[in-house]
C-alpha cells in the first residue's frame, strides 16, 4: 500500500457522500479468531479460513481433450491490524479464467476493479501468461471477505497438480476432484509422510463417477526462504496423471506411460523444419583447424556458451517446442531448448552423434517413472562419443566440456532415440571438483600485514567467478577485481594482480597478487596482537527461523591458508583454539598451528551435497557460534 | 455500406503508416546519411564498454493549423565492445502507438523503431521490428537478433505525435554533453515553425547551437553538433550541470493573435517578433513576473488565530503565522489524505470549500495577502537552486523558488511549507546563491528587480550531535549501547522524513492548534466510531512496519543486524529554528567490536562513531570541483565504561587533529571515573571547494576513517 502523504494536493471534492460498503464490523468472534491466528502465524497479514476447490472433467469432443474445471471458494480473513492485499489468478493460451469474484461477509459483491494483465518474469523475456488481480485492503482486524473462482483449463495435460499450500496459511483446506468413469486419471500423492490428511474415495454411481477428497488442516504459507528447495520436494501435493479416456468405446491414449509423455515430445520435434545449411560454414569454422574431435566439440560447445543469449519466450506450444537451429544461429539467442537444439545440429553437422535430451533439473523433485508436463523444466543436449556419454548445456555459461552443473547432476534425462528414448541419469560429482584455495604469506610490517597471495578456482567456482568478472565493463574490470579481491575493506589493498588465461575454461583458473592488510596489527605495551579473521568466510552465515532446507548454488569446498611469519625478536604467547566439525552435509576444520618461525593457519569449509538440512541448522548455528568466537580472537606476540 | 467503409478507412491508413514507415527509415538511415560507413572507433576508446559513433537527437515543432505536430526522434550508433554492452542493447522496450497527453483533443501518436546490426566485415542487417516485436499491454518488446561483441548496433526511435490546442508547454530538458558512453559525434537539431517559442543555450564550453538553413518557409533550424565526447562518471558531491559541458532547452507554443503576449507560457518569452531566447536578466524576471503575484487570500481563519494573541515582535508574530498556516493549509488534511488512499472513507467530502496550499504560488500569494493587511515591508525572491548552475546561467523557469523576505530588523526569508519547514529556514539548495529580489508596488505589480545574495549557514547551524554511552555485558561478549542524538540546521528535514510518521507529528498540530479532526467532522456516531477503529489499524500496521525500518536503518549503520533495538522520539523539531529534532535510542551489539586476546580483550572502540565516509583509490585522484549541500559539523562523545577489574592502555591512538580550510577531524580521549570519554568533531566548512582542495578532505575523511579502525586494550587486573 502506498500511501503518498503528498496526494492532498489533488484534492477531489465530491458533492455526494461516498461512503464504502465495507461498514460490515467483524464479529467479536472474528477479532478473537482473527487475534488467535496472527498469535500462530505472527508474519502473514491473512489467513484463509477455509478453502474448497473442486475439481471436475468434461471431454471436448470436438478436438478430443479432456477439459478441467477448477472452481475455488475461499474465506479470507485479516490477521493482522490491516491487510492489503493483491488477490490474483494467473491463466495463459491453455486455460480461462470464467470468473473472478470477491464478497463481503454479506455475500454482496465487492467493487474492486478487477485488472487484467501480461504476467512479467524478470527471468522470462515474453510469456504467454497473464493475471487478473485486485487490489483488496482489509480495513481491520477480523475483517473477512469470499473469494470465488471458476478456472477452465482447455487440455488436462497443462493441469498436472494440486497444492494445499497457499500464499496465506489455510486453517482448512479441501480438495476434491470427481472423476468420471470414461477418464483413466491417477492421484499421485507426494510428501503425505508427517502431513495429516484425510482422504476418502466414495462412488457416485447415479453420475458415474468416483470422487476423492482431501482434507488438510492448519497448513502452512509457502515459505518465502530463498536458497529452498523447490516446492516439489518441501509441500504436500497430488500429480494429476490423465491416463486415457473412452468416448463410444473408444479408448484415447493421454499420458498412459512416460513413452506417451515421450511421443508427445517426439511430435512437438517432428514438426521442426531444421535447415542446418545455414550452420554449415560457421560449423567448418570451428572444426576445420581442430586438431582432435575433442578440439571439435569444444570448439562448438563454447561457441554456443559464448555466442548465444538466453533469451526464454514461453509462447503457448513454444514453452515446449525447440525453436529451429537456424533461427537460433541467426538470431543469436534462444532459450535452453534452442540452444540445445542448436549443439545438437552444429554437433551433428561435425560428425558426431547428439540427441535432444529433457531434464527435470534439482528444482523438481520427480523422475521419468512419472508421465507429466511436470517431470522436465529444461533441455540439454546429449553426445553419445566413444561409448561415453556427455551433457551439453549451451545454457551454462564457461562450462567446461565434461563437467555438468550442480543443477543437473543425479537427475534423470530423457534421451531422444528415434520412436524410443533413452533414460540415463546425470553423474553426480564430488566438492572437490569445486575447489578454491586462498593462500597468503604474510610478515607483519610494521603496523600492517603484508605479502603475497593467490587464489585458485576450478569447476563450479571458477565459472561462478567467470560468470560475475564478465559481467562487468570492460574499463571496469581491473577495478572490480581489485575490489573483489579486498572484499570492498578499504583495509585490504591487492596490487599487482596477475590472472591465469580467463579465456580458457579448461584450465585451473588462478590469481596471484600482492596484499597489504592494515588495520589489524595492534600494538599494546610489549604485545603484538594480530586479528587475522580480515576475511571473515561464512562468519554471518546462520539460519534464524528457516522452515526449508538452504541449498548452497554448488557443492562447496573452500580452503585457506595463511601463513604468517612470527616477527623478529618475539616469541609466539597465545594461539586461537582450533575447531573441527564432521557432519554428513558439511564438514569444517580451523586449525592454528607453530611451524618453526611461522603461524600456520588453515580453514577448510566443504559442502559435500550443496545443502544444509533444515534439521542440521542447530547444528550449524552452534558450529557458526564457535566460528564467531574464533574469528574474535587474537593471535599474541610478546617480546622474547 | 459500412462494412465498405471501414474497410476503405483501414487501408487510408494502413498505406499512410507504410509510407511514414519507409520515409523515417529514409530520414536516417537514408542517403544523406554520413555515418552509414562509419565502423572504427579511436584507439584511445577500445578499452570502454561501447562507444558511440554517432548521437542525433531531432526536434520538430510543426504547426499545421488544425493541428500540432511535435516531432521527436532520437538516433543512436554504437559500436559494442564488450559483454556488458552487448546485453545492455540486445533488448528494447517501447511504446508503438499512444495518445498524446497534450492539448484538448488527444489524437493518436506513432512511434518508428528501427534497428540494424553491422557486423564487423561491414554487413548490414536489419532487423524486422513489425515481425520480430511482441506486445505486452500497452508495450511492445523487442530482442535483437544476432547481436555479437564487435558488432555496431545502429537503431532509431522516432515519435509522431498530432494534438490540438491553442497554447502548449514542453517539458524543460537539461543535460550534459556526454553519455555513459564516449561520443564520438553528436547532433542536435530543432526546426521550428512560427507560433513556437525556444529557449535555448549551451554552457561551459559546450558548443553553441547554430541557425542553419532550414529549406522551408516560416521554419527556422537550429543545429548542435560535438565531436570527441568522453564520458562521464557519477561523482560524490558534484553537480553536473554547474561546471560540465551542457544544454538546456524549453519550448512553448502559442497560437499568435497579433501583438497580444501569449499567456500560460511557463517559459521566459522571447523579445518581440523573435522565437528564440538564449539568457533571461532581470528586465526580463520583471517581464514575466510583473503581474503574476496576487495578494489574494481568505484570511479568516489567520485573523481568527491571532485574535487575543499577543508577540514579542512582529518577527514573532510571522513565525507564529507561519506555523499556524503551516498547519491550518497542509498539515490539517494529512489524516484525510491518508484516509483517501487507505480507502477508508471518501475523507475529502467532509470539507466544503477548503483552503489549502495547492502550490509555491497559493502560499506566496497567502503571505502577501498577510503582509498587505498588517502593512508589512517585504520582498519577493526568486533563486535558483545551486545544482541548476549559477544565476547568470538561469534559462528554465521552472529552475525558480519563490521565497519571501521580510524585513523584519534581522530579514526573515519564508519558503513554501512542508510539515517539517520552519520561518527563517530556506532550502539549503538555495543558500548562499545570487536570487532576483523585487518590491511590490501594489496588488498586483512588483517593481525594481535586483540582484541579492541569499543568506548562508555555516558549521554552527547545522550540527548532529551524538551521545553514546556503551558498557561490556557481564560475559564481556556484547556492547550495551544508549544513544542520544540532536540534530541542528539543515540535519533536521531529513531525520524528520525518515525518522516522523504523520502520526508522530499531526497530534501535535492538532493539539496546539485545537483543529477538528477530519473524523471528528462525521455526523454519525457509529460511522465515526467505524472509522476510528479502521484508521487505528492502519496506524498500527504502520507502527509496526516502522519499527522494522528503525532496524534495517540502525543495522544499515554499522553493517550488521543491531539487537534489540528501541527509539523514542524526544523532540519533532517543528516549531522553530533552534529547536532540534532528538531521540534515544537503546540496542545491543553482539558478536563484533569485541575481539579476545587471552584474557584479556580489544574492543574496537572506534567503530562506535560508525561508517564512515571511505575514499577508494580512484576517487582519491579527483579531477573535478566539489560540491557540499551545506557546511556542518557532527560533534560525538563516546563514554566506554571500563568493565572491574581491567586496564585500559591504547587510548593515545584515538587523538587525532587534522584540521585546514575546508574543515576537520579531531578527537580527544581522556579516562574519567573509571571511564573512557572520547569527543570526536567532524566539520565540512563550506558549500563549495575548489579541486585543488580535494587532498585536505581527503585528509580529514582518511583521519575520521582511521579513527573507526581504533582499538584498546582491556587488561585483566
Amino acid at each position: 500500500m502506498k500511501i503518498t502523504l503528498l496526494s492532498i494536493i489533488t484534492f477531489f471534492l465530491s458533492a455526494n457522500m461516498l461512503f464504502s460498503q465495507k461498514a460490515l464490523d467483524p464479529t467479536p468472534e472474528d477479532i478473537q479468531l482473527a487475534k488467535s491466528l496472527r498469535e500462530k502465524y505472527s508474519k502473514d497479514d491473512v489467513a484463509v479460513l477455509e478453502s474448497k476447490e473442486n475439481i471436475t472433467f468434461e471431454l471436448n469432443k470436438s478436438d478430443a481433450k479432456v477439459v478441467v474445471k477448477n472452481s475455488v471458494r475461499e474465506v479470507l480473513m485479516n490477521i493482522n491490524h490491516r491487510a492489503d492485499i493483491n488477490k490474483y489468478e494467473f491463466y495463459d493460451s491453455e486455460s480461462s479464467i470464467e470468473s473472478f469474484i470477491l464478497k463481503y461477509r454479506n455475500q454482496k459483491n465487492t467493487s474492486f476493479t478487477i485488472k487484467d494483465q501480461f504476467y512479467k518474469d524478470n527471468d522470462l523475456f515474453y510469456n504467454d501468461a497473464r493475471v487478473k488481480y485486485m487490489d483488496v485492503d482489509f480495513p481491520v482486524q477480523g475483517y473477512s471477505y469470499i473469494y470465488e473462482l471458476e478456472k477452465k483449463y482447455n487440455d488436462i495435460k497443462y493441469f498436472t497438480s494440486l497444492y494445499f499450500n497457499d500464499e496465506f496459511p489455510v486453517i482448512k483446506k479441501e480438495i476434491t476432484v470427481t472423476v468420471p468413469d470414461w477418464l483413466n486419471l491417477e492421484l499421485k500423492e507426494f510428501n503425505f509422510d508427517g502431513n495429516t490428511i484425510s482422504k476418502t474415495k466414495t462412488r457416485d454411481d447415479r453420475n458415474g463417477t468416483t470422487i476423492y477428497t482431501y482434507v488438510m488442516e492448519n497448513v502452512d504459507a509457502f515459505y518465502k526462504e530463498k536458497k529452498a528447495p523447490g516446492r516439489s520436494y518441501i509441500y504436500p501435493h497430488v500429480l494429476v496423471i490423465a491416463k486415457s479416456f473412452k468416448h463410444r468405446d473408444k479408448e484415447t491414449m493421454l499420458f498412459n506411460s512416460t513413452a506417451d509423455l515421450y511421443k508427445w515430445y517426439k511430435s512437438l520435434v517432428d514438426s521442426m523444419k531444421d535447415d542446418t545449411s545455414l550452420l554449415a560454414a560457421k560449423v567448418k569454422e570451428l572444426t576445420s583447424s581442430a586438431k582432435t574431435d575433442e578440439e571439435k566439440i569444444k570448439n562448438i560447445y563454447y561457441w554456443v556458451q559464448d555466442n548465444i543469449r538466453y533469451i526464454a519466450f514461453e509462447d503457448g506450444i513454444a514453452g515446449f517446442k525447440p525453436d529451429e537451429a537456424q533461427n537460433v544461429f541467426e538470431k543469436r539467442y534462444g532459450d535452453c531448448k534452442g540452444m540445445a537444439n542448436l549443439s545438437k545440429q552444429m554437433l551433428k553437422l561435425a560428425g558426431f552423434d547428439a540427441r535432444l535430451t529433457w531434464i527435470g533439473t534439482k528444482h523438481i523433485l520427480y523422475d521419468y517413472t512419472t508421465p507429466s508436463l511436470a517431470v522436465d523444466n529444461h533441455m540439454i543436449c546429449t553426445l553419445f562419443y566413444k561409448g561415453k556419454t556427455y551433457f551439453i548445456d549451451g545454457t551454462e555459461k564457461y562450462n567446461s566440456f565434461g563437467e555438468d552443473a550442480e543443477r543437473i547432476q543425479n537427475k534423470e534425462v530423457m534421451i531422444e532415440d528415434g520412436d524410443k528414448f533413452i533414460i540415463k541419469k546425470v553423474p553426480a560429482s564430488g566438492s572437490e571438483l569445486n575447489k578454491e584455495i586462498y593462500n597468503a604469506k604474510l610478515i607483519v610490517d610494521n603496523d600492517k600485514l603484508s605479502g603475497s597471495c593467490s587464489k585458485t578456482y576450478s569447476g563450479e567456482s571458477k565459472t561462478e567467478f567467470l560468470n560475475i568478472f564478465n559481467s562487468f565493463e570492460n574499463n571496469k574490470k581491473g577495478e572490480t577485481l581489485e575490489k573483489y579481491l579486498s572484499g570492498n575493506d578499504k583495509n585490504i589493498t591487492a596490487k599487482n594482480i596477475k590472472t591465469s588465461d580467463l579465456k580458457n575454461r579448461d584450465l585451473k583458473l588462478s590469481l596471484n597478487y600482492d596484499l597489504d592488510v592494515q588495520n589489524k596489527v595492534s600494538k599494546f605495551d610489549n604485545d603484538i596482537f594480530i586479528d587475522l579473521a580480515y576475511m571473515d568466510e561464512y562468519k554471518n552465515f546462520e539460519f534464524k527461523d528457516r522452515k526449508t532446507n538452504y541449498e548452497l548454488n554448488y557443492k562447496t569446498n573452500y580452503e585457506s591458508n595463511v601463513v604468517l611469519a612470527i616477527p623478529d625478536g618475539y616469541k609466539l604467547s597465545k594461539l586461537p583454539e582450533s575447531l573441527n566439525v564432521n557432519e554428513e552435509d558439511f564438514s569444517v576444520l580451523i586449525s592454528f598451528k607453530q611451524v618453526g618461525k611461522e603461524i600456520v593457519y588453515k580453514k577448510q569449509f566443504v559442502f559435500k551435497n550443496a545443502v544444509v538440512k533444515k534439521t542440521d541448522m542447530a547444528k550449524w548455528n552452534d558450529f557458526n557460534k564457535n566460528l564467531k568466537t574464533i574469528y574474535n580472537q587474537q593471535i599474541i606476540f610478546t617480546k622474547s | 455500406m459500412n462494412k465498405t467503409l471501414l474497410i476503405f478507412f483501414i487501408t487510408i491508413c494502413f498505406s499512410s503508416y507504410s509510407q511514414d514507415k519507409t520515409e523515417v527509415k529514409d530520414f536516417f538511415w537514408g542517403k544523406s546519411d554520413t555515418f552509414k560507413t562509419v565502423t572504427k572507433t579511436p584507439d584511445k576508446w577500445k578499452n570502454e564498454s561501447a562507444v558511440i559513433i554517432y548521437k542525433y537527437e531531432h526536434y520538430d515543432y510543426h504547426n499545421s493549423g488544425v493541428k500540432v505536430v511535435f516531432t521527436s526522434a532520437y538516433r543512436q550508433r554504437l559500436k559494442l565492445q564488450d559483454e556488458n554492452s552487448v546485453k545492455e542493447f540486445s533488448e528494447f522496450s517501447f511504446k508503438n502507438k499512444f495518445y498524446s497527453s497534450r492539448g484538448y483533443s488527444y489524437k493518436q501518436g506513432t512511434t518508428f523503431l528501427g534497428v540494424k546490426i553491422v557486423k564487423p566485415d561491414g554487413k548490414e542487417i536489419e532487423v524486422d521490428v513489425d515481425k520480430d516485436a511482441k506486445k505486452v499491454d500497452d508495450q511492445k518488446k523487442i530482442a535483437i537478433n544476432g547481436l555479437e561483441i564487435g558488432d555496431i548496433i545502429d537503431y532509431y526511435y522516432y515519435s509522431y505525435e498530432p494534438f490540438a490546442s491553442l497554447t502548449q508547454n514542453f517539458e524543460p530538458v537539461e543535460n550534459t554533453l556526454g553519455d555513459v558512453y564516449p561520443i564520438m559525434s553528436r547532433k542536435m537539431k530543432f526546426l521550428v515553425e512560427e507560433d513556437f517559442y525556444v529557449n535555448f543555450n549551451t554552457y561551459h564550453g559546450a558548443p553553441e547551437l547554430k541557425e542553419v538553413e532550414s529549406g522551408k518557409k516560416h521554419t527556422k533550424a537550429y543545429e548542435l553538433t560535438a565531436q570527441n565526447v568522453e564520458k562521464e562518471e557519477f561523482l560524490r558531491w558534484f553537480y553536473p550541470l554547474v561546471e560540465l559541458p551542457c544544454y538546456k532547452f524549453q519550448v512553448f507554443f502559442a497560437k499568435k493573435s497579433g501583438d497580444a503576449v501569449p499567456y500560460n507560457s511557463q517559459i521566459f518569452l522571447p523579445k518581440k517578433n523573435e522565437s528564440f531566447r538564449k539568457t533571461v536578466d532581470k528586465d526580463d524576471i520583471f517581464d514575466y513576473y510583473e503581474k503574476k503575484f496576487h495578494a489574494v487570500f481568505d484570511l479568516g481563519e489567520t485573523l481568527k488565530f491571532l485574535k487575543g494573541k499577543t508577540f514579542e515582535s512582529e518577527e514573532e508574530k510571522i513565525k507564529a503565522v507561519y506555523l499556524f498556516a503551516r498547519h491550518q493549509y497542509y498539515t490539517q488534511f494529512i489524516e484525510s489524505a491518508v484516509i483517501k488512499e487507505a480507502d477508508i472513507f471518501n475523507s475529502y467530502a467532509m470539507y466544503k470549500n477548503p483552503d489549502f496550499f495547492s502550490n509555491e504560488w497559493s502560499f506566496i500569494s497567502y503571505f502577501m495577502a498577510y503582509m498587505k493587511e498588517f502593512k508589512i515591508d517585504y520582498n519577493i525572491v526568486l533563486a535558483t537552486a545551486r545544482n541548476n548552475g549559477s544565476l547568470d546561467e538561469l534559462l528554465i523557469q521552472k529552475n525558480l523558488t519563490p521565497l519571501l523576505r521580510i524585513n523584519t530588523p534581522t530579514p526573515l526569508y519564508l519558503e513554501y511549507c512542508n510539515p517539517f519547514t520552519t520561518p527563517g529556514t530556506i532550502d539549503y539548495n538555495l543558500e548562499n546563491t545570487k536570487g532576483y529580489i523585487m518590491d511590490f508596488v501594489s496588488n498586483r505589480t512588483i517593481a525594481n528587480v535586483k540582484e541579492v545574495n541569499l543568506p548562508s549557514t555555516t558549521v554552527k547551524d547545522n550540527v548532529t550531535k551524538v551521545v553514546t554511552n556503551v558498557s561490556m555485558d557481564a560475559d564481556l561478549s556484547s556492547l550495551n549501547v544508549k544513544r542520544a542524538s540532536e540534530f541542528y540546521g539543515h540535519f533536521k528535514s531529513d531525520e524528520q522524513k525518515d525518522k516522523l510518521k504523520f502520526y508522530d507529528y499531526v497530534e501535535e498540530d492538532y493539539q496546539k492548534y485545537g483543529t477538528e479532526r477530519v473524523i471528528d467532522k462525521v455526523g454519525s456516531k457509529s460511522k465515526r466510531e467505524q472509522y476510528n477503529k479502521e484508521f487505528d489499524a492502519l496506524k498500527n500496521k504502520l507502527k509496526d512496519i516502522q519499527k522494522e525500518d528503525e532496524k534495517k536503518s540502525l543495522s544499515g549503520e554499522f553493517d550488521f543486524e543491531i539487537e534489540n533495538p528501541t527509539i523514542k522520539i524526544t523532540n519533532t523539531g517543528r516549531y522553530g529554528d533552534n529547536s532540534p529534532v532528538s531521540y534515544e535510542e537503546e540496542f545491543v551489539i553482539k558478536n563484533n567490536f569485541i575481539k579476545k586476546a587471552g584474557e584479556n580483550y580489544i574492543v574496537e572502540i572506534g567503530k562506535m562513531l560508525t561508517n564512515q565516509l571511505e575514499i577508494d583509490k580512484k576517487e582519491v585522484d579527483r579531477k573535478n570541483n566539489v560540491y557540499m549541500p551545506f557546511p556542518r559539523a557532527f560533534e560525538n562523545e563516546i563514554v566506554f565504561e571500563i568493565p572491574a577489574r581491567y586496564k585500559i592502555s591504547g587510548i593515545e591512538k584515538l587523538n587525532k587533529n587534522v584540521q585546514n580550510s575546508t574543515g576537520e577531524f579531531s578527537s580527544t580521549a581522556v579516562l574519567k571515573d573509571n571511564k573512557l570519554i572520547i569527543k570526536t568533531v567532524k566539520k565540512y566548512n563550506n558549500y563549495y571547494e575548489p579541486n585543488a582542495n580535494w587532498n585536505k578532505i581527503v585528509d580529514f575523511l582518511e583521519a575520521a576513517y582511521q579513527f573507526t579502525q581504533e582499538k584498546v586494550l582491556l587488561k585483566k587486573q
